[in-house]
């Protein structure tokens, strides 16, 4: 018998799990016959945990201990504009983790939103066990099209947590396309738009049969069905401030009512033309109990959102550019995702693609169809689907003067991968660090920061001796990878990274241990696991002494290195015969969490985590062989001197002195100080940890860096230029 | 799907830095849209990695480079400013490989110029277009040449800034 494996449309607002078999695709319900899942938690008073529908009843009378939409919030770092916006709209408290992410705090316990993902995921997994009465340990999990490198992983970090092993994390209106497609042998070009709770995308594919190829997808990650819920609850409580002078915002719980009913009358509005809204004694007034009283027109909730609509619609000529197609040439319109069934927003989308959009799929539906669909031919040895997609987001790198090159523009299919070679700037430079961005700016600082890295166990030579081919990959499920090698002698390079939003993959295997999600009471009880009796943070201790590890756990572990020459000879894998090749240079595995890397792992790399590639969100100290002198602020390397790259490639070097007031004639030597200087204003720049001008060091110019550090609150690549003593240490170590 | 053993997977990826793209989609020299949109998609229902999850892990990673590599392929030759640099870049002995956004950057200064004298003059003639000054265009264009004989660019901007002078003095 085929393995099972589901697909989970994992949603901002709500989720559904489905399963397909012999071309019959199902949605599975919950034993009260719900097919949708609120992707609500409640933490009780009791110590338990539910999740789901009846959760989401939680809300209105405990606010701070009920999270709702936190998918708004995965893998975003605290300072990003939208955590600053949901703590301002969500009553339980968000607060910052170390390495800018975030943690929920509830009832005296912190949570990162990964768990909090995987108490969702968990009681899917559980409606779908019920329902097939085994035991499902596969699935396909969707993700928003514009879901970044950070939000991807932190996706499937929750899947792992929740138990499961994720075949493949798949964009939602791909997913929503194979739902409309699959099996038809349609031959057409569609474009798919997907407004859902917390997001928005739009995908325009051609269908060839058995091929579904994304040809473009952009969306907006923080524009939803809730804010159309956000326009109508400051409406109604701006008219109650008119009438009565109380703002019903200051009152947690007039406000959640005030949200509940909100919600209600969108709902209803998807039917009739207009619908009364009516919460009675929400609040007390100086005279007694006070109503909302409000009756809604289609027109007047059309008013409210309409530049909300016409967001969609700028997203949407983009989306139509890049694909190179005019939209009313296009085959069809599939609507995705809840608020499509509104009439005000079908009207406008009829309008914008000149056609009637498709009701072939239901809207609420289709994406876990459409997953379920992906994640039944990934188990079948007869694979006959083929999804194309593209990556979202340009890739870039940051270069001098706070510009972050393009490496991997956006809508490039993948899995893709490109190669950058740098050399080293300084004589006898012992590693280089490059940072990691995603999106469409120039300036790097209006980018999403995936990551720092830094590379080092490398040759050490004069400088421009050195040539680093770094690879950038982008996996089928989107998911960014970066491998360094030396170019001459072909060996990895260690990778330490030194910014990641996500959890480590210590931090992910404690929680596992901690089983949290298991206190989690779901609505099916036959295969829910057994509860936790003891209080398994006090009991932390003990199972980390005896950890119950899987085989791909234990691969995972870091093993203890301290010496940075060990880990470079570690880092040529066990293959390394092979590896030596240039044709095998690129084979090389990479350590994403994807099911094949996972076997990779298994059966072939037992332990050297620092020999793999590096995740953008892994952990920082795991690939760390010995804390890395975070040294002067000095741009340590250039473009290597290709006569095709120096075509067109903007040499950091050459951009800096163009800033220097006289930058003509400068010898070798004169250019360097220049850089020395230039990088101290710059700290966007690419740096080094360089023991050989550990002496200049001593004398540092102190205030200049941190300064910008602080004016840029997007810059949150750790200060270079400051440890002095672990510099000295590291030249004790030498001498 | 067209069925490789494991063995000519494995070949094809040690083999895929030295094939250029038209032989890695099995296409010709000429190949129109239609016919790279097909060649790619033949090609990946061989060669995605989705297909080949039941394979052993040596065939799969084989496979992961070469779907990567198909990716890369398909990128440049889809794209009408991509191709004309990467087949420079093979006329020229580049090698079968390109950057993605190294033929973009090449591509880029074949119409705006190598040289900065080049670029200089150039965005000067645009500024005189954009002004209706078609004589002074014409003469900056010329000294662009100068300084890039033969850039493809500069001169086909040429022949429409003189088409417009005798436009205009007709």
């Amino acid at each position: 018998m085929a393995d099972i494996a589901i697909g989970i449309d994992l949603g901002t607002s709500n989720s559904c799990v489905a399963r397909a078999e012999d071309g019959t695709v199902d949605v599975l319900a919950n034993p009260y016959g719900e097919k949708i899942t609120a992707s609500v938690v409640a933490f009780r008073e009791d110590g338990s945990i539910t999740v789901g529908n009846s959760a989401k009843a939680n809300i209105i009378h405990d606010p701070e201990n009920t999270v709702s939409s936190a998918k708004r919030l995965i893998g975003r770092y605290y300072f990003s504009e939208e955590v600053k916006k949901a703590r301002a709209i969500c009553a339980y408290d968000i607060a910052e983790s170390e390495g800018h992410g975030l943690r929920i705090n509830v009832r005296n316990e912190q949570f990162s939103l990964p768990e909090i993902s995987a108490m969702v995921l968990r009681e899917l997994k559980a409606i779908a066990e019920a329902r097939l009465g085994q035991s499902v340990s596969k699935a396909v999990i969707t993700v928003p099209a514009y879901f970044n490198d950070n939000q991807r992983q932190a996706t499937k970090d929750a899947g792992r947590i929740a138990g499961l092993e994720v075949l493949r994390i798949i964009n939602e209106p791909t997913a929503a396309a194979l739902a409309y497609g699959f099996g038809k042998g349609l031959k057409q070009r569609v474009a798919v738009y997907d407004l859902g709770g917390g997001t928005f995308d739009i995908s325009v594919l051609e269908i060839g049969e058995d091929i579904f190829e994304v040809l473009s997808t952009c969306g907006d990650t923080f524009l939803g069905g809730e804010d159309f819920d956000d326009r109508l609850i400051d409406m109604l409580a701006d008219e109650f401030l008119a009438n009565t002078g109380i703002n019903l915002r200051n009152d947690r719980f007039a406000l959640e009512k005030l949200k509940v009913a909100s919600e209600d009358a969108k709902k209803a509005l998807s039917v009739d033309s207009a619908v009364d809204i009516r919460i009675p004694d929400i609040i007390e007034g100086p005279e007694g109990m006070l109503s909302v009283e409000h009756q809604l027109t289609s027109v007047e909730f059309g008013s409210l959102v309409n530049d909300l609509l016409q967001r969609t619609f700028k997203v949407c000529d983009e989306a139509v550019q890049e694909a190179g197609v005019v939209a009313r040439d296009l085959d069809g319109v599939v609507l995705v995702g809840g608020p499509t069934r509104l009439p005000i927003i079908r009207d406008a989308v009829r309008a914008y693609f000149q056609m009637e959009p498709k009701t072939d799929v239901d809207p609420d539906l289709a994406v876990s169809m459409g997953a379920a669909i992906h994640a039944s031919s990934l188990v079948n040895p007869k694979n006959d689907t083929f999804l194309l997609d593209v990556t979202p987001l340009s890739l870039r790198i940051g270069v001098a003067g706070g510009i972050a090159e393009s490496v991997i523009e956006r809508n490039t299919p993948v899995p893709i991968e490109q190669t950058r070679t740098f050399t080293t700037f300084k004589d006898y430079q012992e590693s280089v660090s490059i940072r990691i961005y995603q999106g469409e700016s120039r300036e790097a600082e209006e980018n999403e920061p995936l990551g720092q890295f830094e590379f080092s166990g490398f040759a050490k030579a004069r400088r421009g001796e050195v040539e680093i081919d770094v690879t950038f990959e982008i996996d089928t499920d989107g998911i960014v990878n970066v491998t360094a090698r030396d170019r001459d002698t072909g060996q990895k390079a260690s990778i330490r990274i030194t910014l990641s939003s996500g959890l480590s993959e210590s931090e992910i295997e404690s929680i596992i241990e901690r089983a949290n999600t298991d206190r989690v009471e779901t609505t099916t009880l036959e295969i829910t696991p057994p509860p936790v009796s003891r209080d398994p943070r006090s009991e932390l201790e003990e199972a980390l002494s005896t950890p119950p590890l899987s085989d791909s756990q234990r691969a995972l572990e870091p093993v203890s290195e301290s010496d940075p020459a060990a880990s470079a000879a570690s880092s040529t894998p066990a293959h390394a015969p092979d590896e030596a090749t240039p044709a095998d240079a690129v084979t090389q595995p990479f350590l994403g969490m994807s099911p094949d890397s996972d076997d990779l792992l298994l059966d072939e790399e037992p332990a050297p985590l620092l020999a793999e590639p590096a995740r953008l969100s892994g952990e920082p100290q795991l690939a760390a062989p010995e804390p890395i002198v975070a040294a002067s602020p000095e741009p340590f390397f250039e473009e290597a001197p290709t006569d095709e790259m120096v075509a067109y490639t903007k040499n950091p070097k050459a951009m800096d002195l163009d800033l220097e007031p006289d930058p003509v004639g400068l010898d070798i030597d004169t250019e360097v100080e220049t850089e020395d200087n230039q990088v101290v204003e710059l700290t966007d720049d690419l740096h080094i940890a360089n023991t050989q001008t550990a002496s200049e060091l001593h004398d540092p110019e102190p205030e200049a860096e941190p300064q910008v550090l602080e004016e840029n609150p997007h810059d949150l690549f750790e200060p270079a230029g400051t440890d002095l003593t672990t510099l000295d240490e590291a030249e004790d170590e030498k001498g | 799907m067209a069925a490789l053993a494991p063995a000519e997977i494995l070949a094809l990826a040690r083999i895929s830095e030295e094939l250029d793209y038209y032989q890695l989609l099995h296409l010709q020299d000429d190949a129109n849209a239609r016919q790279i949109k097909d060649a790619y998609y033949e090609t990946s229902r061989t060669f995605h990695p989705d297909a080949c999850r039941h394979l052993p892990d040596d065939v799969r990673r084989a496979v992961a480079v070469i779907a990567k590599r198909i990716s890369e392929a398909y990128s440049i030759l889809r794209d009408p400013r991509r191709r004309p640099a990467y087949d420079r870049h093979l006329e020229s002995g580049g090698g079968a490989r390109m950057q993605l956004a190294q033929a973009e950057g090449a591509q880029r200064a074949e119409v705006e110029g190598k040289t900065p004298q080049g670029r200089q003059y150039f965005t000067l003639a645009n500024q005189d277009i954009r002004r209706g000054d078609f004589a002074a265009a014409a003469r900056n264009l010329q000294t662009a040449l100068t300084f890039e004989p033969g850039n493809e660019g500069f001169e086909k901007l040429l022949v429409e800034v003189r088409e417009k002078l005798e436009h205009s003095s007709a």
